[in-house]
């Protein structure tokens, strides 16, 4: 454990009194508590955390900063975890990722052999000839893909989501967002300080810092200072949305954050160079060296290679002297440096500086898994360099070549970064509305131009807050560098590996191969060749495709030009997004009745309804109860799931006219009617019962799946008609029971009630509003069911205790509930059809036989035209009622199509074994001809069985009315 | 006689609440231990006011008629505004308001303006049934804020949603109406919302109260909160 570890200060996150011991690949290790699985690997000498996508090679983490795919482990419930990035636990089992047979001697390194058979695109050209091979490749195919192990047996966790708001969301609180949120706190902003890392400070906490740099615990003692800055440490903004809604993950919760503003302090990301081997297992970026030393105090290697193109990797050497590790050399691509501050002091410490050269190629360690030598030679020109050289030993290599910005979030908010024509690391150069920037993404060089930047996009957010009518579109002045290199550092090799993506195995062969087929597009080239594809979604590989496209194609990186970067922004637990959704449920006030007498519950849309009452088992007895109990005694159904509508006003009479196909002109109060609506196109969208209350106040019901819809459609006509009328949803206001059966007026005077309930002074369609058992009710004598019925409505809030009141009272007249499934027998055998069962999209009313409902001699109804014009061209099918002679033979599914020969000329839309009938019947589209009463049609059952039914007049039960009428 | 009943009875039930009489409503008074629900409503309490009165009235006429009839209106649509019994009018348009009922002493307002529908009516001011229509629950506490922030997408911080204030929007996704009015320093927001939603609307707060250590609190503990403010 202690092999490589630095004393004190080194190790800032580290607690050298607490070791951890946990497992990787099957061998136990000891770090301390706040290393990461990588900082304690390579305390301990591992760099080797797991094997490539494609070719199986040995990988680490380049930039310990969890990015790339090279530090994916395995854990015991969780796979793709970022090794850099999680912190250790006691008793962690930690396995590599891609491998077989494990990471050491990976079998499936093997596939190296045959790289020369994988070109890029492969995937595109192989495994579909000859015709059939596919099936048996899809098989392998399958086991390879993917990366890590679901546990099938992981216990779900609680993840939710919460909204948080703020005047200004800072994203990024290293030196610039630090000073930015500061800046804004100053001016008592509600702000929002999102940082991903476990503290404060960026790369003030693992940079070198020059000697008048701000101290870390000046920056952040003024933030915490302020009561108006909130912090958020381990959280990650994953997506940048429109109107500035950000998703910030940490823990098991995803941030649903709405900011006036925002100010990207997103820093960026060090880049890996492009030679041959430069994937091996111990090359890292500069600061991946650094963080190891300050933030886990290990010391990242014994002998060091530093690669440079700028002042970083002077910075990142002197570190590595003062901590142990012998730097072999500085090679700087530059061929003439500029003396930066590091430089200068590197090269007054006597370190080996080689100017002009460059790493060609990495060598391995024979006995490890890691970088063993690097050949260093002279740059001879962009992108080319010697063959021979100096090889010189080490096991470790620092790359040090260039920042790109992190504008992966600003860019999905629409931000634009471009480079400039002779350089290959793009820029900011626009900004969205109410959207700011600052630090390394904005292209500060240095903290104190970092500060400068956050306190003046502070000062910007602050002043666009007080005044939002102009945008501020304030890109920060950046200087031009003239340490970078003239060129990006990129080095063809003649025997390749030299990868351009990591993650996914692409090296500069494969992309200038798939420029040389034609993929020249920027998004095309990422789609065929995967480059930036992988975890690290381009991040560590944008700039080197660029750079390798450019020089191909002769141009600039600019004129290549960037994928588009989309959200998230960062791997992001599927939990997040699943997690703690909502899904409203309603409930009728009998909704615990029903549960506790042993109803069967089925959906309605959001409502529960019994579908019956009893055992699954007995479902066909049950529903056959139920519906005798109804046509013998008496039965009552919760229909409070149906719509309820009170429309009031001078106008009531004239909107119900102009929205409903009858007319209600002849309406007198007391009495209701049937009402059917239909869209613009004369489609039957919902039908009910319009019941005349006062002269100006109408109650209409509506369907249950179709209320909900209905409501914003009635105010949607309003606000186009503007009538002098109020149209209120009472649907939840009301429960509605619907007694029904010859004794269900019996039941209603036992009860108790000042309505006369008598057939004279209560007919058929009479509407009344009274009091049944001293509830103030509303009361439609209908007759869904057939049966002489009364639909009650009363206060939801009194509806359960009615319902009891009527269960008790009915009881010696044998009462007993129904469900939806006894219902629809009930109705079927009456011959009613339901709206959206026995309707669809296209269903006009001619076409049910619902000709009777309209208002023909109305001036208008909505639909009306339409269905004129759908008369008058002929009916293209009809609903009609048929009943199988046979009643031995399977009664008819729903959905079964209606044939003749071989033409299909309709199908059924309901049907159902009536239990008093004693046989099948049902409804279904037949084509015109069809329709007669005694036709004989053919439905095709399951198995293609044709059982033969007999168009039978509607209703099937009562055809006379006289049992509703009673 | 049917009495009514809360859309959530059988929860408080199986809760443990109390059931007894305010001012005629029955309503829970407390899960048996007022104390330390006197204390949860402080940090995070959640009542079930749904039997208390309340009544709506929309209509070209309805702010006419009601200033008529003496209710004290705000001047502009999502606001509340407290009535000398204790009552709350909120106006939710320009044409529309709900008052609800106090809950603290016998209503007077609502029975009142309930009894007068049929004048109403004619003056265009129509009734809406929201006691039946609408569940009524009172969340209470310092943490009332970030407990909403988990169910509801608007800012309901003292900065952003004070005292007074009223949002209709979606709780959970049940379209919902949330009014603002604090027990002095106590924050306290009326959440009124689809009756037949109301057992899912309660459970649904009572899994985002978990974190906060919120819990149900009868109306005595509202109570107690409001004589800490007198």
């Amino acid at each position: 454990m202690t092999r490589e570890r630095l004393p004190h200060p080194a190790g800032s996150r580290i607690d050298r009194t607490r070791p951890v011991t946990f497992e990787f690949e099957g061998r136990d290790y000891t770090g301390y508590a706040g290393d990461t699985i990588a900082s304690a690997l390579a305390a301990s000498g591992v760099w080797c955390l797991s094997r490539s996508f494609k070719l199986h090679r040995p990988r680490g983490s380049f930039g310990f900063a969890g990015d790339e795919a090279g530090s994916l482990v395995q854990l015991a419930t969780e796979p793709n975890v970022h090794a850099d990035t999680r912190r250790i636990e006691p008793g962690m089992r930690v396995q590599a990722q891609n491998t077989v047979g494990g990471l050491e001697r990976d079998w499936a390194a093997l596939l190296g052999h045959f790289e020369r058979f994988l070109p890029v695109g492969f995937y595109y050209k192989a495994f579909y000839k000859p015709r059939g091979v596919w099936n048996w490749w899809e098989k392998i195919i399958r086991r390879t893909a993917g990366l890590g192990r679901v546990d099938r047996g992981w216990e779900p966790e609680y993840f939710d989501k919460a909204y948080a708001y703020c005047d200004v969301a800072v994203i990024g609180g290293g030196a610039a967002g630090l000073a930015a949120a500061t800046a804004c706190g100053a001016q008592r902003l509600d702000v929002l300080l999102v940082e991903r890392e476990p503290e404060l400070g960026g790369w003030l906490t693992y940079g070198r810092q020059g000697p008048g740099d701000s101290t870390l615990d000046d920056l952040r003692g003024r933030v915490q200072a302020l009561p108006s800055v909130r912090v958020m440490t381990s959280a990650i903004c994953t997506g940048w949305y429109g109107d500035n809604w950000l998703a910030v993950a940490q823990g098991n919760r995803l941030h649903k954050v709405r900011a006036k503003s925002v100010i990207a302090c997103t820093g960026g990301t060090s880049q890996p160079a492009v030679f041959r081997n430069n994937d091996l297992p111990g090359i890292v970026s500069a600061t991946a060296a650094q963080r190891l030393i300050r933030h886990h105090g290990v010391r990242p290697g014994r002998r060091a290679v530093v690669l440079a193109a700028g002042d970083e990797g002077y910075a990142a050497a002197l570190d590595l002297a003062e901590n142990g590790t012998d730097v072999a050399a500085v090679v700087d691509c530059r061929p003439d440096p500029p003396a930066g501050p590091m430089a200068s002091e590197a090269e007054a410490r006597g370190h080996r500086i080689l100017s002009g050269h460059t790493v060609r190629e990495a060598g391995r360690d024979p006995q490890r898994l890691q970088v063993g030598g690097a050949l260093v030679t002279r740059v001879t020109g962009p992108g080319s360099c010697a063959a021979d050289g100096e090889r010189i030993d080490c096991d470790l290599l620092v790359v040090a070549v260039g920042v790109a910005p992190a504008g992966g979030l600003l860019a999905q908010a629409g931000a634009k970064f471009r480079p400039s024509a002779a350089e290959a690391v793009p820029r900011l150069a626009s900004l969205p509305d109410h959207a700011f920037a600052a630090g390394v993404v904005a292209g500060a060089a240095t903290v104190d131009e970092a500060l400068a930047q956050g306190e003046q996009a502070a000062q910007a957010a602050a002043t666009e807050i007080a005044d939002p009518s102009p945008a501020t579109h304030a890109i920060p002045e950046v200087r031009d560098s003239n340490e970078s290199a003239p060129f990006w550092p990129v080095f063809p090799h003649p025997e390749g590996h030299e990868f351009v993506d990591l993650d996914e195995d692409v090296t500069v062969r494969e992309i200038e191969d798939a420029l040389a087929e034609g993929y020249e597009d920027i998004e095309l080239l990422k789609r065929y060749s995967t480059v930036g594809m992988g975890p690290s979604q381009g991040r560590l590989s944008a700039i080197a495709t660029a750079a390798v496209t450019a020089a191909a194609r002769d141009t600039t990186s600019a004129e290549v030009g960037a994928t588009t970067r989309r959200p998230p922004a960062a791997p992001t637990r599927f939990g997040l997004f699943a997690g703690r959704g909502f899904q409203p449920v309603r409930h009728t006030p009998m909704h615990r009745w029903h549960v506790g007498a042993g109803a069967q519950m089925m959906t309605a849309g959001l409502w529960m309804r019994p579908a019956f009452y009893g055992r699954p088992d007995d479902r066909a007895d049950a529903i056959a109860d139920e519906v005798l109990a109804v046509r013998r005694a008496v039965g009552l159904i919760d229909v409070s799931t149906l719509g309820g509508f009170d429309i009031r006003g001078p106008d009531a009479l004239e909107f119900l006219e102009r929205a409903y196909t009858p007319s209600f002109r002849r309406l007198r109060v007391g009495r209701a009617r049937y009402a059917l609506l239909t869209d613009e196109q004369g489609v039957v969208v919902d039908d009910g019962v319009a019941a005349r209350l006062r002269p100006d106040h109408f109650y209409v019901t509506a369907s249950t799946s179709g209320a909900e819809q209905l409501y914003p459609l009635l105010l949607w006509y309003q606000a186009q008609w503007q009538l002098d009328v109020d149209i209120a949803d009472v649907t939840p206001a009301y429960g509605a029971i619907n007694i029904a059966g010859p004794k269900a007026r019996r039941v209603l005077e036992k009860l108790g009630t000042d309505i006369d309930c008598s057939p004279e002074a209560c007919p058929y369609l009479a509407a009344r509003t009274g009091t049944l058992a001293g509830v103030d009710v509303r009361l439609l004598r209908i007759g869904f069911v057939g049966e002489l019925g009364y639909e009650i409505h009363p206060p939801a809030s009194q509806s359960l205790g009615l319902w009891e009141a009527l269960i008790d009272a009915g009881r010696e007249y044998g009462i007993r509930p129904f469900g939806v499934e006894a219902q629809r027998v009930l109705r079927l055998e009456k011959g009613h059809v339901i709206v959206t069962q026995d309707t669809d999209g296209l269903t006009h009313p001619h076409e049910v036989d619902l000709g009777w409902a309209l208002g023909r001699r109305k001036p208008f109804f909505v639909g009306k035209r339409s269905i004129e014009i759908l008369r008058d061209k002929g009916l293209a099918r009809r609903l009609v009622g048929y009943a199988v002679p046979d009643r031995n033979a399977p009664v008819p599914e729903e959905g079964h199509l209606v044939v003749r020969g071989g033409e299909i000329t309709g199908r059924v839309t309901s049907s159902a074994w009536s239990p008093v009938l004693d046989q099948a019947i049902g409804l279904a589209y037949v084509a015109p001809e069809q329709a007669e009463v005694g036709s004989i049609i053919a439905i095709k059952a399951a198995g293609g069985r044709l059982i033969e039914a007999e168009v039978a007049r509607l209703p099937f039960y009562d055809p006379d009315n006289t049992r509703q009428a009673m | 006689m049917v009495e009514p009943r809360s859309p959530i009875d059988d929860a408080l039930r199986a809760a443990g609440g109390s059931i007894g009489e305010h001012a005629g409503a029955t309503v829970v008074i407390d899960y048996g231990d007022p104390d330390e629900e006197a204390e949860a409503a402080r940090g995070l309490g959640l009542a079930d006011l749904s039997p208390l009165p309340r009544v709506g009235f929309r209509g070209p006429g309805a702010r006419e008629w009601l200033t008529a009839w003496g209710v004290d209106l705000p001047d502009e649509p999502n606001r509340a505004c407290i009535q000398p019994d204790g009552a709350i009018a909120v106006t939710r348009s320009w044409t529309e308001v709900l008052v609800l009922g106090s809950t603290q002493s016998a209503d007077s307002l609502c029975a009142r303006l309930e009894a007068g529908t049929s004048d109403a009516h004619r003056a265009r001011a129509y009734s809406l049934p929201r006691f039946d229509g609408l569940f009524w629950f009172a969340l209470t506490g310092a943490s009332a804020a970030d407990c909403l922030a988990k169910i509801c997408g608007v800012d309901m911080r003292e900065t952003a949603f004070s005292s007074g204030s009223v949002a209709q929007t979606s709780l959970a996704r049940l379209n919902a109406v949330i009014v603002r009015v604090d027990a002095g320093a106590t924050p306290l927001f009326h959440l009124l919302g689809d009756s037949a939603s109301a057992e899912y609307a309660w459970a649904s707060l009572l899994d985002a109260m978990q974190e906060f250590d919120g819990r149900p609190v009868g109306l005595r503990a509202l109570h107690a909160l409001a004589r800490e403010f007198k």
